[in-house]
């Protein structure tokens, strides 16, 4: 079997890169380890007649190039950002509703200007590659006299909302909003940077496994393969370059180009033996900080919800910048912190098609859940502990709503690593930190690397833009390959 | 009253700052608030036959050009310790002694791990290198743009930077303990190891020493020096505004209503100190004020002085008497020191730095009994309910005693300064970062007003006695009158 291009794995970005590479007559299949494509863009069904996305409720949004190059709203996907966030406490609430004018969102608009700045800085080198194909993916842009990230990197999150938003409450929500799922320390310089994640991030009605059907129909039709239930197991490569990937089942694909959508430690130290890889790959990506921090709790409810707050945007419990400073150390050190951020969503208050009628799905996202406990592996009772924390939250924020429960699903670092291949379970693809967010290569922009023919396309590449990763590989493969440099 | 120059402010930076101006002929008054000289700097009885350090206890970062310029070995500086070697207590007996003998300290970290030994010779290699590199850029006002070889350094973390080189916990710890001043996860973290190691002492890259007599022989030494060029000193009064005229500085007036004229004043003071003035308020203009006013969550120290009636003896390894001792598990033993002093609460581990002053100065105790200092950084502000200088001692002695057990027995007295006690003594606050730390030394020296510039130590880089900060702010201040 012989292909221009080679993609790994079938979640959005590695679909996008396949459906735009196929459409620019790029003959082109991707390996999918599991039977479904899709990735953290699945929904499924966690007790009968209850769906969920397990990973993520919302995925940042779909440039709008992309989204209009694919044909997305035709084939139903369709972005809902949330109406409205909420920050509750035992006693007060906060809330933010999108488009309100003022200050606070005065504040979100700059931010999310200077997420887009550093994003455009990365992509700057990717952009002066020749254009044959599609369209500007970035907007050429003057560059910037020093990185964009600088502001945030010399600040912490704690001060920039104390400096930018006054308000206690709404601080400590839009910190919680910033790290949600993730873990970092707010107090710490350079943790500004997680408010380059403060998007609008958006849901997809009838759930985020509609995306990944609009995604496979793209990329069917433009006429690229998908090779489903299919692990890929390494990378050939001989004299430098990429020659194809090589499947379990013993066979292997031949390709000019391998685009991997996995992440950074994963595609170099699993894909490759390491005394074959130029020792500069190896240090980089060895050096690369990853660690999942993310748990899941799917809580299936016999009673449509009533609440005080407003039930169809995310709801985070008891924000306290103290409580995630804390959180994050315990976190560090291997330990479940007594109290952890979680952030709920009642996603069938916005999207009824989730749960039987008159029943409910709330998804809780717990962020400082540690990948590797000190004292052992992640056992039934430990699941428990996050389970009741996940419980009390919702009995916090919804009184009485524990007795309506009658199923959870516990859905803890471990798993996310095992069901998307992400290294450590790590759904942000590493730490968000200054240091990360260049190329670990400093010669070879992503999605380039070292070795000739391999392209890195990881949702991590491009946080706040669902497929723009893959987009950007696609055009620099298509790229290369007409210009010959991968004869 | 008049003079040419008035410098605020009687310690190490203030004294320099004054020396280098009376000798190049100015008429130069000192003005100091408190009745004694000496700042952080200080040597004091805090037991009955015994004295000790009373804040700084090992001097890492003073200035060698000032030290030879103001000639100070002749006006009475020695040296009781010249180079401290670094020691990480632990409980179980392993310490870890690395000194400055790199093969030594590689065989004390091969017990810990066999991959690390092998790395500290290059490690420490390239960190020495990479510092001498900062040198200019940290020591001289001249030194203006930033070394490429610091590369992305500025943005990376320390427990990243020591996580990607080493894998025992011991070495990380022992390392992470001579950049306490910021959490190990901030970027500028690993900067301050590097700022750390462009020290010089004695002659010696990156070593700590301790004077004989104690930190309080250096301003013995430094008021000579200052006294012998001319200069005057006041103590007792306390400047409350700067005198302008025209737009510029013209002295400065006391809290007692008095004026004293002259057309360069170096005071040591923060910014946000000089904002609590007048004069100062007027002149930074209204975004810098905000900025500048803004709280900042710094971590505050506390400093324990204990007297031993007996020498004190650690099990396991040994280890010689004369280092610095670290007594921290881990680099998250500073992490979580960092959130938790941010959080406002006590830490479960104190991150503790000790030095036994008596091992090469006996003469501070009574014959054969020993003094021991105990540095804990990081820790809150301020804790609700106030701070509790016994509970925080008991804590610290029961710390120590875990690795020099019995310890505790030997404790005949105790002196206890809380974070409150400490910035009681001296207001300045010094807040360190990343900017802080890349910033060229004018913008931290000049201000906003003509002829007032910050001598202080927190016009250094990073926070510490140097004297630099006044060799530097003299020179900038006679180069601007002179035109």
């Amino acid at each position: 079997m012989r292909y221009d291009a080679a993609i790994i794995g079938a979640g959005a970005e590695g679909l996008a890169a396949a459906a735009l590479l196929a459409a620019s007559g790029v003959k082109t299949i991707v390996v999918e380890r599991s039977e479904r494509a899709g990735g953290r863009a699945t929904t499924r069904e966690f007790h009968p007649g209850f769906r969920a996305s397990p990973f993520v409720d919302e995925l940042p949004p779909i440039p709008a190039d992309i989204h209009w190059a694919l044909d997305l709203s035709r084939r139903g996907a369709i972005f809902r950002p949330a109406p409205v966030s909420s920050a509750i406490w035992p006693n007060r609430q906060n809330v933010l509703r999108r488009g309100d004018a003022s200050s606070v969102h005065r504040f979100l608009g700059a931010a999310t200007e200077r997420a887009s700045d550093i994003r455009a800085h990365a992509a700057r080198e990717i952009d002066n590659a020749p254009r044959h194909s599609f369209f500007p993916l970035f907007k050429a842009q003057p560059a910037p006299a020093s990185w964009p990230g600088e502001g945030w990197m010399a600040s912490s999150l704690g001060e920039v909302l104390a400096r930018e938003i006054g308000d206690p409450d709404t601080a400590a929500h839009l910190a919680a909003a910033a790290l949600n799922g993730r873990t970092a320390d707010p107090l710490v310089t350079g943790s500004a940077l997680h408010l380059s994640t403060l998007d609008s991030s958006g849901a997809v009605t009838g759930g985020l496994g509609r995306l990944a059907d609009a995604l496979i129909a793209a990329a069917r039709e433009a006429g690229a393969e998908l090779f489903l239930g299919r692990d890929a197991t390494d990378i050939r490569h001989a004299k430098g370059r990429v020659t194809g990937v090589g499947l379990a089942d013993g066979s292997a694909i031949e390709a000019r180009a391998v685009i991997s959508t996995l992440d950074l430690k994963r595609t170099f130290l699993s894909f490759f033996q390491w005394n074959a890889l130029p020792k500069e790959i190896v240090h980089a990506v060895g050096n690369f900080r990853m660690a999942g921090a993310t748990a899941r709790v799917l809580l299936a409810l016999d009673t449509a919800l009533s609440s005080a707050v407003d039930r169809r945007g995310a709801i985070h419990v008891s924000p306290d910048l103290g409580d995630l400073a804390e959180a994050n150390s315990a976190w560090r050190t291997g330990t479940i912190a007594p109290r952890l951020p979680m952030t709920l969503r009642v996603v069938s208050a916005a999207d009824p098609m989730l749960a039987p009628s008159g029943q409910a799905v709330v998804t809780v996202t717990l962020g400082a859940v540690p990948y590797r406990l000190f004292d052992g592996a992640w056992t039934r009772e430990k699941r428990d502990v996050l389970r009741r924390q996940a419980l009390a939250a919702l009995e916090m924020a919804m009184p009485g709503a524990g007795a309506h429960v009658i199923a959870a699903d516990v859905i803890a670092p471990p798993d996310i690593e095992e069901a998307l291949g992400a290294t450590d379970g790590d759904l942000a693809g590493g730490e968000l930190a200054a240091d990360q967010m260049s190329s670990a290569w400093p010669d070879f922009p992503y999605p380039r690397c070292p070795l000739k023919g391999l392209y890195l396309a990881g949702s991590w590449l491009a946080m706040s833009a669902t497929c723009a990763a893959g987009a950007a590989a696609a055009r620099t493969v298509t790229a290369d390959l007409t210009s010959g440099k991968l004869k | 009253m008049s003079a040419d120059a008035i410098v605020v402010g009687a310690g190490v930076n203030g004294l320099v700052a004054a020396t280098y101006l009376a000798q190049a002929g100015r008429k130069v008054v000192v003005l100091e608030a408190k009745d004694r000289l000496g700042g952080a700097c200080r040597t004091a009885s805090f037991a009955s036959g015994f004295q000790g350090p009373t804040l700084a206890h090992a001097l890492y970062a003073l200035d060698p050009r000032a030290v030879a310029e103001l000639k100070l070995a002749r006006r009475g500086l020695k040296f009781a310790v010249r180079d401290m070697p670094l020691v990480l207590l632990r409980a179980d007996g392993k310490h870890l002694v690395i000194g400055r003998d790199v093969r030594a300290a590689a065989r004390a970290i091969a017990v810990h791990s066999r991959a690390d030994a092998e790395v500290w010779p290059r490690f420490r290699r390239e960190l020495f290198d990479l510092a001498r590199a900062m040198r200019p850029f940290w020591w001289d006002e001249a030194g203006k743009k930033m070394p490429a070889a610091i590369g992305m350094l500025h943005r990376l973390g320390l427990a990243a930077w020591l996580d990607s080189q080493f894998e025992s916990d011991a070495v990380k710890a022992a390392l992470a303990g001579d950049a306490a001043p910021l959490s190990p996860l901030a970027p500028g973290s690993s900067l301050l190891l590097v700022w750390r190691a462009a020290q010089e002492m004695c002659g010696l890259q990156g070593a700590s020493a301790i004077p004989l007599g104690g930190p309080g022989a250096l301003i013995d030494a430094l008021t000579a020096a200052a006294k012998i060029a001319g200069v005057e000193f006041r103590t007792g009064v306390h400047v409350s505004d700067i005198l302008m005229k025209d737009g510029a500085a013209a002295g400065t007036v006391l809290d007692s209503g008095d004026e004293i004229a002259a057309s360069l004043v170096l005071a040591s003071f923060s910014r946000r100190q000089l904002l609590a003035t007048r004069a100062g308020r007027a002149a930074f203009g209204f975004s810098q004020a905000a900025e500048l006013e803004r709280s900042v969550p710094a971590a505050a120290s506390a400093k324990v002085l204990l007297a031993l009636n007996t020498p004190p003896a650690f099990g396991g390894i040994a280890v010689p008497l004369r280092g610095r001792f670290v007594l921290a598990d881990r680099v998250e033993t500073f992490v979580t020191a960092h959130a938790a002093a941010r959080a406002g609460r006590l830490p479960e581990e104190l991150p503790m730095e000790i030095v036994f002053p008596t091992v090469g100065d006996p003469a501070l105790a009574p014959l054969g009994q020993h003094v021991v200092s105990i540095r804990i950084a990081p820790l809150p502000r301020h804790v609700t309910g106030g701070w509790d200088a016994a509970r925080l001692a008991a804590k610290a002695i029961a710390a120590l005693d875990r690795c020099a057990s019995g310890l505790a027995r030997h404790v005949t007295a105790a002196q206890v300064l809380t974070p409150d006690d400490i910035a009681a003594g001296a207001e300045d606050e010094c807040v360190e970062s990343v900017e802080r730390m890349l910033s060229h030394w004018p913008s931290r020296i000049r201000t906003p007003i003509d002829g007032l510039f910050l001598c202080g130590a927190a016009s250094e880089p990073v926070g510490a006695v140097s004297g630099r900060a006044g060799r530097i702010a003299a020179a900038l201040a006679l180069r601007e009158a002179a035109r």
